[in-house]
């Protein structure tokens, strides 16, 4: 039975039914509607470099092996092997010329292609066509400055108009200095909770930091810098359900790391070069690409995916980054913030598991699911602000990018020709 | 000292310091380490080595089988007495919320091993440790490693001066890292 999503999210008035966040039914549409089309994130160039490497993740909850070819070019295929469906590669990264399965030893090269099958001749009477076996690639892989993200879905709109005005505040993370930035960790771990809680709250929550987190402030890990509704913060959704908090232009979001402030101070004359003009209104510190790609800022510098794993589990992958262009100690300061405040370990980041996976839990009760939650805060105070291509709150603290982020869930939930365009400011 | 006596007394060092972390009491914990401590924690990859038949390596100068992070790589913790004394402040904030309330642990210390060090008042000490949490209603958790710890005796007394742990997980089952080890 086809569960009628679109009545579960009304975003004009705050509510949303909590069954969005339990029902295996919905998880499952989840994965066809939204995760099988959207374009998700896979990896960084830097963690690819040349010929050969390679780096295995997820999309929705396929396995998928992205790989540098012999070529020089970038693939992306479902890690599995043509023959009996065995997942074909089983290590975290590496190089390789080719691959070889575990059960019958089919072999594929590193550009995807079979070029070999075990008693070919005797047993398949050479009638195999090889050409035909080749390991599935995505429908489409694109780069935006580093970034490698495919999409299952032939007709998905290009990659840059699926970011439209979202590639800007990218370049404000990943595009800062000459040469970009570089993957120095990784962390991995499980959550139990919803995949659509760390996405909702990376791409607007700043709501939460003053309390959520106040004991990470108070004890030196972080300033802070959206932990007040100060007049030049702003929550901002450059449409499509992407969303961001951004600080003011002259407020400072990172670790209170001396070598960090200074670099900082430094560099900003570049950066605001590199940025344009809009750089000078405001400072991006955190945001969602929809639907579970996340990158931060402000406290510790990551990437993440939010991989869901069933309605009630979700596997954070997250990479520490750094400037390229950064001394050694900078990116040794970078690394050490990272570690510190947001890892399974870190001071910021281990208190949100603890509510992310107890507003998961309580949606199990019949009742509890009955009752909708609130995301109200700013509801009607939002506005789009054509100096920032998005939709802006005046006040630091709003839900109105959690309403932009269901709106398109719900658009891609109940619409299968809704990727193109929709949700466009 | 004779070599028993003086794994007998590590290994008394390490079981106190086990139930002060159980009883949580973390200032008196952290009264243990040298103000020079680096405690450094890391997780494990998957890579095949290189006699593995699963891949044909391209490039075999850069290969990397070693599943282990590096020391000067970022790890699952790195810490200097001074963060693990604000690790324990946040705590007393009465806003920890991982820790709020409290996990309940039980730290299971084996394998002790000794080896002398570079310096007379150095030793090597290697261990295991299975650390159970519990927490709220049903929360559990095992987490399974090694340290390789460097102690050092100041003013007659032990004192460790770095700890190396190695946790066996890639991905981290445990929600968080909030207890220590």
């Amino acid at each position: 039975m086809v569960t009628e999503t679109g009545t579960l999210v009304d975003t004009d008035r705050g509510l949303l039914n909590r069954r969005i966040f339990i029902e295996p039914e919905i998880y499952r549409q989840e994965l066809e509607q939204i995760f099988a089309r959207c374009w998700l994130y896979l990896c960084h160039d830097s963690q690819i470099p040349l010929p050969g490497d390679f780096f295995t993740t997820y999309m929705g909850e396929d396995p998928v092996l992205v790989v540098r070819g012999s070529d020089g070019q970038v693939r992306a295929f479902l890690n599995v092997c043509r023959h009996r469906g065995n997942r074909l590669c089983r290590a975290d990264d590496g190089n390789a010329a080719s691959f070889t399965c575990a059960y019958h030893g089919w072999t594929y090269g590193n550009d995807g292609r079979l070029t070999g099958v075990p008693n070919l001749r005797e047993a398949y009477y050479n009638e195999l066509d090889r050409g035909r076996w080749g390991l599935h690639p995505v429908a489409q892989l694109d780069n935006y400055k580093g970034l490698y993200f495919a999409t299952f879905d032939p007709e998905a709109p290009p990659l840059r108009e699926y970011l439209g005005e979202m590639a800007w505040y990218l370049d404000t993370f990943v595009d800062r200095r000459e040469g970009g930035i570089e993957i120095v960790a990784t962390h991995k771990w499980v959550m139990p909770c919803n995949w659509k809680f760390p996405a909702e709250n990376f791409g607007g929550d700043a709501y939460h930091v003053q309390w959520s987190h106040l004991s990470a402030i108070t004890t030196g890990f972080s300033v802070g810098s959206t932990a007040r509704p100060a007049d030049t913060n702003r929550v901002v959704s450059p449409g499509q359900g992407h969303g961001l908090i951004c600080i003011g232009p002259d407020a400072f979001g990172d670790a209170p790391m001396p070598e960090i402030q200074a670099y900082e101070r430094d560099i900003r004359p570049e950066v605001e070069t590199r940025l344009g003009p809009r750089a000078k209104l405001v400072n991006p510190i955190v945001g969602t690409v929809f639907p579970n790609f996340s990158v931060l800022r402000g406290t510790s510098r990551t990437l993440r995916v939010w991989q869901p794993r069933g309605p009630e589990k979700t596997e954070i992958w997250s990479w520490v980054v750094v400037d390229k262009a950064a001394s050694p100690e900078v990116k040794r300061a970078f690394q050490l913030s990272g570690v510190r405040g947001f890892s399974p370990g870190g001071t910021f980041e281990q208190d949100d598991m603890d509510n992310w996976q107890e507003c998961t839990q309580t949606c199990r009760g019949v009742m509890s699911r009955r009752v909708p939650v609130n995301t109200q805060m700013g509801l009607g105070h939002e506005r789009y602000d054509p100096a920032l291509g998005a939709s802006v709150s005046d006040c630091g603290f709003s839900e109105s990018n959690h309403r932009e982020f269901y709106r398109r869930w719900a658009e891609l939930m109940t619409n299968k020709t809704a990727l193109r365009g929709a949700g466009d400011a | 000292m004779r070599n028993e006596d003086l794994i007998r007394e590590v290994e008394q060092f390490l079981y106190r310091e086990a139930r002060l972390l159980d009883s949580r009491r973390f200032h008196e914990w952290l009264e243990l380490f040298t103000d020079d401590v680096r405690y450094w924690m890391t997780g494990r990859s998957n890579r095949y080595p290189k006699s593995s038949k699963a891949i044909t390596i391209l490039d075999p100068e850069r290969y990397v089988e070693d599943d282990l992070t590096r020391p000067d790589e970022l790890a699952l913790l790195d810490e200097t007495k001074e963060t693990l004394a604000a690790r324990v402040a946040r705590l007393d904030s009465g806003m920890a919320w991982a820790e709020d309330p409290p996990s309940r642990t039980r730290h299971i210390i084996t394998n002790i091993e000794i080896e002398p060090s570079v310096s007379d008042s150095e030793l090597t000490v290697y261990s295991n440790f299975i650390v159970y949490r519990s927490r709220a209603e049903t929360e559990q958790d095992f987490y399974v490693g090694a340290r390789e710890d460097v102690l050092r005796r100041v003013d007659g007394a032990w004192k460790i001066a770095s700890r190396r742990l190695i946790l066996d997980q890639n991905v981290l089952t445990a929600k968080n890292i909030s207890v220590f080890f």
